[in-house]
């Protein structure tokens, strides 16, 4: 339960950043971690509440007053093993969630909650390096076969729970690497790639057999599928938004996502077969305020643009949020993340209402101020010179092309695929969805529950019980 | 407490559990002017999970049994029925009223209205929402308004009011134990339900009477020793006046001095008045709880003898009992007061010129007191204040002691035989060595009532305390025995044993570092 009056005697402190002129020099991870002593205090903030709201409010349900004790009381080998039951990637939570464990904390009422995200971090870094994480590998095998189409966040998780049942498990990643948005979209100097190959190293010794390169739908084909006695889809939900104005066809405007994977190649070295999108010196517009919108803004600063500006059609949001109406719920409130930190200029209430170019090359967008049902205040148009815009407007919901509909499966109202978040089940059988194919564009975190959960549901229809946690 | 304050409405509360209504029964017989039912569901912030979870059955077992027992004796309507555990919707208060209850308890629910999050921390003053907590800090976080609470009574009477018109009700009253009414085939046909018969649960008690509570009790004291007595100390009591009362006391004047108390608290406060402003003198047997709850100011000299129960509650007021002057009986060697003696006093003072019952002093939380001898588990439970024995105790003395201190005269030597010493240990009284370091400790007792001669610093000025104590005893009773001791004092004093509670003495002795740091 931490200290009881911890909360009282030591403040909020979260871990420290290198100075924006330093850091955007390179794409490392650039968060300095606090010392044991520092994390003990942290951890004793936590009051052990009679009603944890920071269990409902994490979408892994984590235990969190649990281990932030057990940090207070220096027994770190317990608390990762606590954090393992209910999260199998804390190394991912750990440094990209957005918290809303922290905006349920108790203590955020008063803005000052338990460092729960830092302690998280801390947990699983230090596991790491004293060894405690080790292959766990099943006690017999089932002599099922389960694929798993999908390598993102869902599609890991579903893949090491299943494989830690017992099961034969094939996961399939139309890349080369398998991570999905963790690998391609989120930028490195949040996410150091090698988080994710010590994990992977871990699940391989586990049994997942990995294939990579292997599009199902596409370079693999849909019935190659048969062969397995359950699949779980969790192909994510990658159609992006699109932005269909008078100009949208110029040379200049890309989505955020094909600007933000092709970095990630570069540094890790991969190749890719299109043509470079680079920031370098040019005026660049990013069109969402979201946190896409946010790793554009970093990437764009890494690859020395000559000025970032962020527009959002949304009004913004309160710098404080009324906290008797939100808490213990995911405020809305203006968030500035170090992306920003780093140079940009934000602008809210604006719509694009269409681009502008001279010979196919952009040069510009015509811009509108919006009231808060989003429609144009007459007199306040403006222009905004760019020689690059990044669509980071959200995704609609997966692609259907190839696998979605080569299954034949049945969609939501949203495109999503069809299913539950008790059995998982799509319209086939033996089929199940998690994570955005299923829910739609979403956090990690919530890709890792469902991952978790839908592992379960699979373990339940192929053995008839499950012993897997939900 | 009725006699303490008469104005009061006297509330017995019983957890409900089968045979509850036999109990509310003899409550009722007993004058309380409410019996609260109470449920297993609800449990304050505080109260371990154990208790919470396993404490208790449904409030609604409790007060249909209660409603039903009440209504066949034809007790109902003398007392009002309360129900409380989990009470939290306009149904709950509709369902209590059919079963048999006039009026309801609600805690947890407007709490949650007014901020409280369910911490579960309300015993160790860091409530983050500033609802239990006397930390400054912390209540400034409470962002609780009246309204709030308002509010959700409002819905709670609202929701009432519909389900009244659906009944077709226009009282509360009408529909007191109206059970007949209640639609449980649901609940009843329940699978899990199977086998259980709840026909008594709901079982009707045909009467002509009315079944809600439309009297009030005789609490018969309207004539009891306590009018004389206000009448008599009136002056006392409006003008701080010193007054003298003399008159008989008989066995049957039970709680003599209390209701006195309770002028005198009502208009003075705690403070009460000063130091035998009004000075009692009876002569005969007390009654029962003779000097409960006597405030300040107030000194009840009884010549003749005590009954069970003197000085309970007692706040502030002086005792002196000795036996007749006349008597030829050797007080020392005779019972003077009956048991359970000084139950959970907080202040004052007691000279007992005889022997005590036993559990002498049990739960006191500051008086004083001496006495000549007493019987079993004497200071059971004590938590602060002096007891001084100058003859011989019963066994398992101490038993529970966790503060104040205690001195027995051990003639015979084997007083730690007879002591349970699971609490406390035994030190002998020593000479004070230095008039300098006595005075020291005054300034940071444990508790200052004033009485620095006796209340100073308990961790040393033994020899100083038990004189002083001993003087007092022979001044008020003119008992020989302290005269005696007094007089002998060389020979006697190494025979006292000082009985400490352990965890009292540490912290002590924290609070004086804390004072020397300073």
């Amino acid at each position: 339960m931490g200290k009881a009056t911890g909360f009282k005697e030591f403040a909020r402190q979260t871990p420290g950043y290198e100075k924006p002129e330093s850091r955007v020099r390179h794409y490392n991870e650039f968060t300095q971690p606090l010392s044991n002593d520092e994390l003990a205090k942290q951890g004793a903030r936590c009051m052990d509440c009679g009603i944890p709201f920071c269990h409902q409010g994490c979408p892994v349900n984590n235990i969190i007053p649990d281990w932030n004790d057990l940090v207070y009381r220096d027994r770190w080998a317990e608390a990762i093993e606590v954090l393992h039951s209910t999260n199998n990637f804390p190394e991912f939570t750990g440094r990209i969630c957005p918290a809303p464990c922290e905006a349920s904390c108790t203590l955020n009422l008063e803005d000052i909650p338990v460092a729960i995200k830092t302690i998280e971090h801390a947990i699983i870094e230090r596991a790491f390096a004293d060894g405690l994480v080790q292959p766990e590998k099943p006690k017999a095998a089932t002599g099922k076969k389960v694929a798993v189409v999908g390598g993102g966040p869902a599609g890991l998780a579903a893949s090491q729970q299943l494989a830690r049942a017992g099961h034969a498990v094939v996961l399939f990643e139309k890349n080369a690497y398998v991570g999905g948005l963790l690998r391609y979209g989120i930028p490195d100097f949040k996410l150091d790639k090698q988080v994710i190959e010590r994990r992977v190293a871990q699940m391989k010794a586990e049994g997942v057999e990995i294939r990579t390169n292997a599009h199902v739908g596409v370079t693999v084909p849909v019935s190659e599928l048969d062969a397995f006695d359950a699949v779980v889809l969790t192909g994510g939900s990658e159609k992006p938004r699109d932005l269909p104005v008078p100009g949208r066809e110029l040379a200049g405007v890309h989505f955020a996502m094909d600007f933000l994977t092709q970095q990630n190649r570069r540094v890790s070295g991969e190749a890719f077969d299109a043509a470079d999108i680079l920031a370098t010196g040019k005026k660049v517009v990013v069109i969402g305020g979201g946190d896409t919108g946010a790793d554009c803004v970093g990437t764009s600063n890494r690859q020395n643009a000559a000025s970032v500006t962020q527009i959002e059609i949304m009004g913004k949001p309160p710098v404080m949020e009324d906290k008797l109406v939100t808490w213990p719920k995911w405020p809305n409130k203006l968030r500035t993340s170090s992306s920003h930190d780093e140079g940009c200029d934000r602008r809210w209430s604006v719509a694009t209402q269409s681009f502008f170019g001279e010979g196919g090359v952009l040069k510009g967008l015509n811009c509108v101020q919006v009231d808060d049902k989003f429609q144009p205040v007459a007199g306040t148009e403006f222009t905004l010179e760019a020689d690059l815009v990044l669509l980071a407007m959200g995704f609609v919901h997966p692609v259907h092309e190839g696998l979605v509909d080569g299954l034949g499966l049945d969609k939501d109202g949203r495109g999503n695929v069809k299913a539950d978040t008790v059995k998982y089940q799509t319209s086939n059988p033996k089929v199940f969805a998690a994570g955005d194919i299923r829910r739609g564009q979403s956090l990690v975190v919530w890709a890792i529950r469902e991952g978790r959960q839908a592992a379960r549901a699979v373990d339940e229809f192929l053995m008839g019980s499950s012993t897997l946690p939900r | 407490m009725k006699n303490v304050n008469p104005a009061a409405r006297i509330s017995v509360k019983l957890v409900s559990e089968v045979g509850v209504g036999t109990v509310a029964a003899g409550v009722t017989k007993a004058k309380a002017d409410h019996v609260t039912i109470s449920g297993f569901d609800g449990g304050t912030g505080a109260s371990p999970l154990t208790s919470i979870k396993h404490a208790g059955s449904p409030w609604e077992i409790g007060l249909a049994e209660t409603h039903q027992t009440l209504v066949l004796n034809g007790l109902r309507k003398r007392v009002a029925v309360q129900v409380d555990g989990a009470l939290r919707t306009g149904r709950d208060v509709v369902i209590g009223a059919l079963l048999g209850a006039d009026e309801f308890g609600f805690a947890t629910a407007p709490l949650i209205a007014a901020g409280c999050i369910m911490m579960r921390k309300c015993h160790l003053n860091t409530c983050p929402v500033g609802v239990a907590t006397q930390d400054p800090e912390l209540r400034k976080r409470f962002k609780g308004q009246p309204e709030h609470v308002i509010n959700y009574f409002f819905f709670i009477a609202e929701e009432v009011r519909e389900l009244m018109a659906t009944l077709g009700f226009r009282t509360i009253q009408e529909m007191i134990g109206r059970s007949d009414l209640l639609d449980v085939n649901k609940a009843v046909d329940h699978w899990k339900a199977e086998g259980l018969d709840f026909s008594r649960l709901f079982h009707k008690v045909e009467t002509d009477e009315p079944v809600y509570n439309c009297e009030t009790q005789d609490h018969e004291i309207d004539n009891v020793l306590d009018r004389k007595l206000i009448a008599g100390a009136r002056k006392a009591i409006d003008t701080k006046e010193a007054v003298r009362i003399e008159t008989d006391i008989h066995n049957y004047d039970r709680t003599a001095g209390a209701m006195l108390g309770g002028e005198v608290a009502k208009k003075w406060g705690y403070a009460g008045l000063a130091e035998d402003t009004i000075h009692i003198k009876l002569n005969g047997t007390s009654g029962q709880s003779f000097g409960a709850f006597a405030a300040k100011g107030m000194t009840m000299e009884l010549e003749g003898e005590g009954n069970d129960y003197v000085g309970k509650g007692l706040s502030g007021g002086k005792l002196i009992i000795y036996p007749p002057k006349i008597s030829k009986i050797v007080a020392e060697d005779n019972i003077i007061v009956g048991n359970t003696v000084l139950y959970g006093a907080i202040e004052g003072e007691c000279y007992f010129r005889g022997v005590g019952g036993e559990r002498f002093a049990v739960r006191n939380s500051g008086a004083i007191a001496v006495v000549e001898g007493v019987g079993d588990h004497g200071c059971e439970y004590m938590t602060g204040g002096v007891v001084l024995v100058i003859g011989p105790t019963g066994r398992n003395f101490a038993a529970g002691m966790s503060g104040g201190v205690a001195y027995v005269l051990d003639e015979a030597g084997d007083f730690a035989k007879r002591c349970n010493l699971a609490m406390v240990d035994l030190e002998p009284v020593q000479a004070e060595e230095d008039a300098m370091e006595k005075h020291e400790g005054m300034t940071n007792d444990l508790e200052a009532h004033g009485l620095v001669d006796v209340m100073g610093d308990m961790t040393r000025g033994d020899a100083d305390r038990i004189q002083a104590l001993l003087r007092n005893h022979a001044h008020y009773t003119g008992s020989k025995r302290a005269h005696e001791i007094l007089l002998n004092w060389e020979y006697y004093m190494p025979k006292f044993v000082k009985v400490m509670p352990v965890d009292y003495r540490r912290a002590l002795q924290e609070m004086q570092k804390k004072a020397g740091g300073r």
